[in-house]
């Protein structure tokens, strides 16, 4: 897909094994970052501070170009910058891989599972798939000129939702921080009293965005994140963030899901977007699509018209069908996909399974309680839910129907291999990629004079998404994600630059 | 915004992008499930072996 750079930003989950009680979570988190960086050497850790929450050695940057990390506890993986949805798919899976990888080296696969899933059934905990989408600094980043995205992110759940058994406790918990401040909402205050039975939802993180726009990623998370931070030029670029979507495991999922919001944003760029689409309660219809268990989603609009979460969605594909069809393979591809996914869904769920990961998840749920005999009520169901997403192939219920043949695949396991070690090559990712490689290989290099006073103090390299600097040179800017800079960043490692 | 076209990628992962294949071949996705086909009982036998109290255990922190 022409002029966009794409990223996803991934939070695991670690599951511990019975025989194991005495691991954390955290620690698990740690142990396995330890084996990526300092045995499997897949790249190299930060030696500076990142901000207040990542000091040296928190986490780095991969020979991929994307970086692995502690988060909040979490383990967490953002892939390099992807300018087609091929290498996002590939990258999104070599991260999974590099991890999983990781745990099967440290010996600890007996131990945990990593779950690439979105909530914690038990405590309400949520932590999130972030994704990121380069736009240019004209688009209207106002509350007039995002509504069109709102009413696109929060009806596209119905393809893009991982599903969950259950639901969150109703957001009660929230507290004054001082006199005057700001109101916080505290998840783990939450009264499991107010917990609304429901058997089965589409979305898992619907529950836990309770605001239309805002800043925070944490707390009073909403549909679009108005953060702005770049890792670009201010001047050109704007970073789309968005937190509301869920972890996909299913390849064709998360390319349907990046590659439909990308061509929406491109409708927004463009003044092409569908009108009179925009919902009176964004954050009450997303939880309420989400919660439908007879699947009409159905959406009040501003206006007072009520319409169907696929209506929304076919206006939304209508207008890209007639500005964006044959403006390249990527575009056609997702057009194709959209329309089918949109036809199927209007007909039995079960005919998305393998590419729609609720759908996957209910068949699955189903054809345990029918073969069991029993009801939403039992336990089993959320161990269930919590496995669709383990990453280990072999456990996996995600994979025991790709090992089923159920899954169509959008990428290869050879090009998901080859994106483990190797960045896109149309991004500065590449660039990125050479200074990970070179250090790994080189080491940061012998200074040929004594550093200057000003660099005296500052640790032998630091790599950011778009500045990278080696002690007693000056910093390397990269702020055209679009630029590949690796002529540039080989003559810089060389000291040529 | 500028344009990515020009740029050498020797070792792009994939390119371009398949369409999805059914694994039957018969497009539009994968078959419909079947009640009783054989590969539901592997599906099962896989689910039967999962822990049931591993929600219970899971744990998490929230993150972001």
């Amino acid at each position: 897909m022409l002029n966009r750079i794409f990223g996803l930003e991934t939070e695991y989950g670690l599951l511990i094994n019975q025989d194991r009680p005495e691991y954390s979570p955290s620690w698990l988190a740690h142990r396995i970052r330890d084996q990526v960086f300092h045995i499997e050497r897949r790249g190299v850790l930060d030696l500076h501070h990142r901000g207040h929450d990542e000091p040296p050695g928190n986490g780095g940057f991969l020979t991929n170009a994307g970086r692995i990390y502690l988060d909040m506890g979490h383990l967490e993986y953002a892939s390099p910058e992807c300018g087609s949805l091929t290498d996002l798919v590939a990258s999104d899976r070599a991260g999974d891989q590099l991890v999983q990888s990781a745990v099967q080296g440290a010996g600890l696969a007996d131990h945990v599972s990593l779950i690439k899933n979105n909530i914690d059934h038990e405590t309400d905990a949520t932590f999130g798939c972030h994704e990121n989408y380069l736009v240019t600094r004209r688009f209207p980043f106002s509350r007039r000129g995002l509504s069109p995205l709102v009413s696109f992110l929060v009806t596209r759940q119905v393809f893009t939702g991982a599903g969950r058994v259950g639901a969150a406790a109703t957001p009660d918990g929230w507290v004054q921080v001082g006199v005057g401040q700001a109101i916080l909402h505290r998840p783990g205050l939450r009264d499991a009293r107010t917990r609304t039975v429901l058997p089965f939802q589409i979305s898992q993180r619907a529950d836990h965005i309770v605001n239309d726009f805002f800043e925070w990623v944490q707390q009073n998370r909403s549909i679009i994140n108005t953060r702005d931070e770049p890792l670009a030029d201010p001047n050109q670029y704007r970073r789309i963030h968005l937190l509301c979507g869920d972890s996909n495991m299913a390849e064709y999922a998360t390319a349907l899901k990046m590659g439909t919001t990308g061509l929406v944003l491109q409708l927004i760029e463009d003044g092409h977007e569908p009108k009179g689409l925009e919902i009176g309660e964004p954050v009450e219809a997303l939880q309420d699509i989400s919660r439908d268990q007879e699947r009409q989603w159905l959406v009040t609009l501003a206006s007072g018209k009520t319409i169907s979460a696929l209506d929304i969605q076919e206006r939304f594909l209508d207008a890209v069908q007639q500005h964006y069809k044959g403006q390249d393979e990527e575009t056609d591809w997702v057009l194709e996909q959209w329309e089918q996914v949109l036809t199927d869904l209007r007909g039995d769920y079960a005919k998305l399974v393998g590419r729609v990961d609720w759908a996957s998840k209910l068949w699955l749920l189903e054809t345990f309680r029918e073969a069991e005999q029993v009801g939403w009520d039992d336990p089993m169901l959320k161990s269930l839910d919590l496995e669709y997403h383990n990453l280990h192939p072999e456990r996996g219920l995600y994979y025991g129907l790709l090992d089923e043949g159920r899954v169509p695949r959008v990428t290869t396991d050879k090009a998901i291999e080859l994106a483990q070690e190797h960045p896109p090559r149309n991004t500065r990712a590449f660039g990125r990629g050479e200074v990970v490689r070179h250090l790994l290989v080189c080491g940061p290099g012998v200074e040929t004079q004594a550093p200057s006073e000003e660099h005296r103090f500052l640790p032998d390299y630091v790599i950011n998404w778009s500045v990278l600097q080696l002690r007693g040179r000056p910093p390397f800017l990269m702020a055209d994600p679009f630029k590949t800079y690796v002529q540039e960043v080989r003559a810089y490692v060389g000291g040529n630059l | 915004m500028n344009s990515i076209t020009g740029f050498d990628r020797k070792e792009r992962p994939f390119d371009p992008m398949p369409k999805p294949t059914s694994p039957s071949e018969e497009g539009g996705g994968p078959k419909r499930p079947e009640t009783g086909s054989p590969d539901k009982d592997n599906l099962l036998k896989r689910m039967r072996k999962v822990d049931p109290k591993q929600a219970e255990r899971y744990r998490q922190r929230t993150g972001q």
